[in-house]
């Protein structure tokens, strides 16, 4: 099994000083290795943007997928691959945007894999556009006179879809986040760890100070993960006090809901019990099917 | 007023009446009876967007010969409503018959013209008959099924085992009103006393046939190949091999999933591939136009996907459940950018079979999409073929890298064919990254970005069409060598182009025909010998610009000296094509056979 150096190519990363992604890469690396995985024992796909860029400095048997569209070849690997644990790293302009769709279908189908979603509120690869998540009013690039829509909500969509595990991560907490991320992998179904990662450069409000100035963590009240309701509550009303003060709200972070024993997509079809791949080395009978069409 | 093709001893029968009236099961019925008694069929389903009403008809042919498509001329027209009769009218032939209900209509009230005295009337009372055997509205088309065999004076045996076996899992009243209704039609249509001039009896001794549309055969071709994974949104005419997949899925043991949208069904089959499945996706144009950004996706990070691309009239909705063939550029085009693709065109029945295997053998030879090309015509049309030869199938997965020996592995590693060794997630010490960015031998997207690795990955992947085209499926040919008329054509025009070719070669006329099986890579020398020894080249294809004709110029820098185009929908029919190259050869035709518009001849 790894050690979380071990998880790192020849390439470092490229994200800017101070960017949320380093600790969520640290903290990625961590968590896998303290899962004791070893490197042939599990798969990432990554979503194009500033998170993306993460699958050239990992070290793993994944693949960069196109924009948006991280989701769907994950779940075919989580359906066909019952053999290793699948990891999808998406971002909010990708998932969120193009990926709405996407993500909303998998949120439905429960498959088994963890969804790691680097939320900065921004599209910062492509200079600070608005993203799904940009809060409302917050004036961008794309956006002068501020974002006229409401942010998505990607908590409260989970728990709307039926997800099996929804959390809320800050990147600013490396050692929290690791716990959350071993949680999510531990949980057989679909995992969603939404991670509040601010981005330095281009959002000048959503920053660590900001965030840090009102997260707290669930685990140390009295949360009760499995109320469903209280969840979804939760998440409204999380969402919706975004722009307040530090007085007037705070934010949590933690396992929001989870729910065991669903049974996955997966568990559904038979023929995803074994290794897709070991099916093709010899042509398939199909003589029964040919003689019904006499 | 249809003239009697004076080819071989064949019936056509068509069934029309709204939707919903159940009239493809009724002719797949009687298909069967047909291919079981030892005849060969071929039958064509035109129906409109409609799940109710509207107009559908299957035209149904029947022949001791070999067939190879449909025709117009219609022997028996069972009209399920009144409204078929004047649609059909045209196409009746000499001494043929319409089958009827006088609940629809009145005998007397049927304004037959100029054909009045040359059909016959064969009034049977379907409605009453249905009611009297206690069934139900929809056993209407099971009755005038057993009308026409009383007419045709063919044996009702047939058809009896073909419902008892069609019903065997469902209530045994269900089977028995079906027998007494059939039965009963019969009977009813044999007191009408119309002599029916063409005597079909079951013939023994033929071989066993199979019926099977194009989209069966290419659903078959792909489990036979080793199929683990198909995905796919519903579009017509790909729709049914989602359909029978799912069907067979459990039992097969592939994974098929009906996916929110098509980009969603090309990204996860491109995942399942990745994780080392088979996989495999199908739609129309439509829903191929969202794929396109994937496909180039499965391009650059060498991943090996069968793409059916299985066309319609466009653009945009365009006419949903009609034919055409204009996505040929298309599917040569699609996506940004440079990298390998290969395309197979089959052209029947029997090579939806053979090129849906080999389409996943050569994908994964390859590690690039391949693209299967076809239309509705070949899609959703049913003929009777020799079985499918599953023994001559086989599996060859390409180049992989050895389990146990990897060091330092390279997914996208230099190679002369441009194949790199391929090792799937869990292969130990596989470590790699496939990527959609140009990407470094490691699949790196950092240093992707430099020039020299750009050009040395995009170069390496192009190589792989070199070695494409020692894989691919060559041209076929068909006919004598030295012909009058040489054809080239692509997909299902090959069916209603050696249909013509039979009727032509009878008045005289000898023809030749190209059918380009793959046409990407482009078979340039083999087309340009082709033309380089022809007398008249006659390109067919249905599309309005001649986009094969186009692609000969490129390529062969030949002017093909004639064309056939077909546009409105409909397929071709051998009588446009027979009637075309005879004006094309210079002789006039001997007789009318069809009342169809033909295409522009350049």
């Amino acid at each position: 099994m790894p050690t979380p150096e071990q998880l790192q190519t020849i390439h470092p990363p490229t994200w800017c000083p101070g960017c949320g992604n380093h600790s969520m890469w640290k903290a990625l690396r961590q968590a896998i290795s303290e899962m004791g995985w070893a490197s042939n024992e599990f798969s990432m796909v990554w979503g194009i943007g500033c998170h993306g860029n993460g699958a050239d400095f990992t070290l793993t048997q994944g693949m960069h997928a196109l924009h948006g569209r991280a989701l769907p070849p994950a779940t075919a690997l989580a359906m066909t691959r019952p053999d290793l644990h699948v990891i999808a790293e998406v971002g909010d302009g990708d998932c969120y945007g193009l990926g709405m769709g996407h993500f909303i279908h998998t949120l439905r189908r429960n498959p088994n894999m963890t969804i790691i979603a680097h939320d900065n509120q921004v599209y910062g690869l492509t200079t600070g556009q608005a993203s799904p998540t940009t809060e409302h009013l917050m004036p961008s690039v794309s956006t002068p006179g501020g974002v006229l829509e409401q942010p998505a909500n990607p908590i409260g969509l989970a728990l709307a879809e039926n997800a099996t595990f929804v959390a809320r991560g800050f990147a600013g907490d490396v050692e929290h986040l690791v716990g959350l991320y071993k949680q999510a992998f531990e949980h057989k179904g679909l995992a969603l760890v939404d991670v509040l990662q601010p981005c330095v450069t281009w959002n000048k409000l959503n920053t660590a100070a900001w965030f840090r100035d009102r997260i707290y963590k669930l685990e140390e009240t009295d949360w009760d993960a499995s109320n469903r309701s209280a969840a979804f509550d939760l998440s409204m009303a999380a969402f919706r006090e975004m722009t307040c003060t530090p007085d007037e709200c705070r934010i949590p972070i933690g396992v929001i809901y989870r729910q065991e024993g669903v049974p996955t997509y997966e568990d559904g079809i038979t023929a995803a019990s074994t290794p897709g791949w070991r099916r093709a080395s010899v042509p398939r009978d199909v003589s029964a099917l040919v003689d019904a069409l006499s | 007023m249809e003239q009697r093709a004076p080819y071989g001893n064949e019936v056509r029968i068509r069934i029309g009446g709204p939707a919903g009236f159940g009239i493809k099961a009724a002719g797949a019925t009687l298909a069967r009876v047909f291919a079981r008694a030892g005849y060969r069929t071929f039958d064509l389903t035109e129906y409109p967007s409609l799940i109710k009403g509207g107009h559908n008809t299957i035209h149904l042919r029947v022949s001791e010969d070999e067939i190879f498509s449909h025709v117009t001329p219609t022997d028996i027209l069972v009209a399920l409503d009144a409204a078929t009769i004047p649609l059909h009218l045209d196409e009746l032939t000499d001494g043929g018959a319409i089958v009827f209900d006088p609940h629809d209509i009145a005998a007397d009230a049927i304004e037959l013209g100029d054909l009045a005295g040359r059909v016959c009337l064969v009034p049977v009372p379907l409605t009453d008959i249905v009611r009297e055997v206690g069934g139900v509205r929809i056993m209407r088309n099971i009755t005038a099924l057993g009308a026409v065999l009383g007419h045709m004076g063919f044996p009702l045996e047939g058809l009896v085992d073909s419902l008892q076996r069609q019903f065997a899992h469902k209530d045994p009243s269900v089977a028995e009103q079906n027998v007494a209704a059939a039965t009963r039609g019969f009977e009813s249509a044999a007191e009408s006393h119309c002599e029916f001039p063409y005597k079909l009896a079951p013939r023994t001794g033929e071989p066993t046939r199979i019926l099977t549309d194009g989209n069966t055969a290419t659903a078959i071709g792909a489990l036979a190949g080793g199929l683990g994974f198909y995905a796919a949104y519903p579009m017509t005419p790909a729709s049914t091999v989602l359909h029978y997949l799912a069907a067979h899925a459990e039992r097969e043991g592939v994974v098929v999933k009906h996916t929110e949208d098509e980009i969603a069904a090309i990204n996860m089959c491109i995942g399942a591939a990745f994780g080392g499945t088979r996989s495999m996706c199908a739609t129309s144009g439509g829903g191929f136009s969202l794929m396109v950004e994937a496909l180039g996706f499965a391009g650059v990070s060498e991943t090996a996907i069968v793409v059916g691309l299985f066309t319609r009239p466009g653009p945009a909705t365009g006419l949903p459940t009609w034919t055409e063939q204009s996505d040929l550029r298309f599917a040569i085009h699609a996506a940004q950018g440079e990298f390998p693709r290969v395309i197979l065109a089959p052209g029947d029945q029997a090579e939806a079979f053979e090129f849906a295997w080999k389409a996943l053998n050569i994908a994964d030879q390859l590690q690039t999409p391949v693209i299967l090309l076809g239309d509705t015509y070949l899609c959703e049309n049913t003929q009777t073929v020799e079985p499918f030869d599953g023994a001559a199938v086989t599996i060859d997965r390409g180049a992989f890298q050895a389990e146990g020996s990897v060091t330092d592995y390279q997914r996208y590693a230099h190679s002369p064919t441009g194949v790199s060794l391929r090792a799937i997630p869990g292969v130990i010490g596989a470590e790699q990254l496939v990527n959609s960015y140009e990407h470094d031998e490691h699949g790196f997207g950092s240093p992707g970005e430099v020039a020299a690795t750009r050009i040395n990955q995009n170069a390496k992947r192009l190589t792989k069409m070199r070695l494409a085209a020692s894989l691919v499926p060559a041209p076929r040919e068909y006919g004598p060598r030295e012909a009058e008329l040489s054809f080239i054509v692509f997909g299902s025009t090959k069916m209603p182009v050696r249909e013509a070719m039979k009727w032509l070669e009878a008045d005289g006329i000898s023809a030749n025909m190209l059918q380009i099986t793959t046409v990407w890579p482009f078979p340039a020398q083999e087309v340009f010998e082709f033309i380089e020894r022809s007398k008249r080249t006659v390109v067919v294809e249905g599309n309005a610009t001649g986009q094969l004709e186009g692609i000969i110029r490129e390529f062969c820098m030949r002017e093909p000296g004639h064309r056939i185009n077909r546009f409105d929908g409909r397929p071709f029919s051998p009588e446009q094509i027979y009637e075309t190259a005879h004006a094309i050869a210079g002789q006039p035709v001997p007789q009318r056979v069809s009342p169809e518009a033909t295409g522009g001849d350049a």
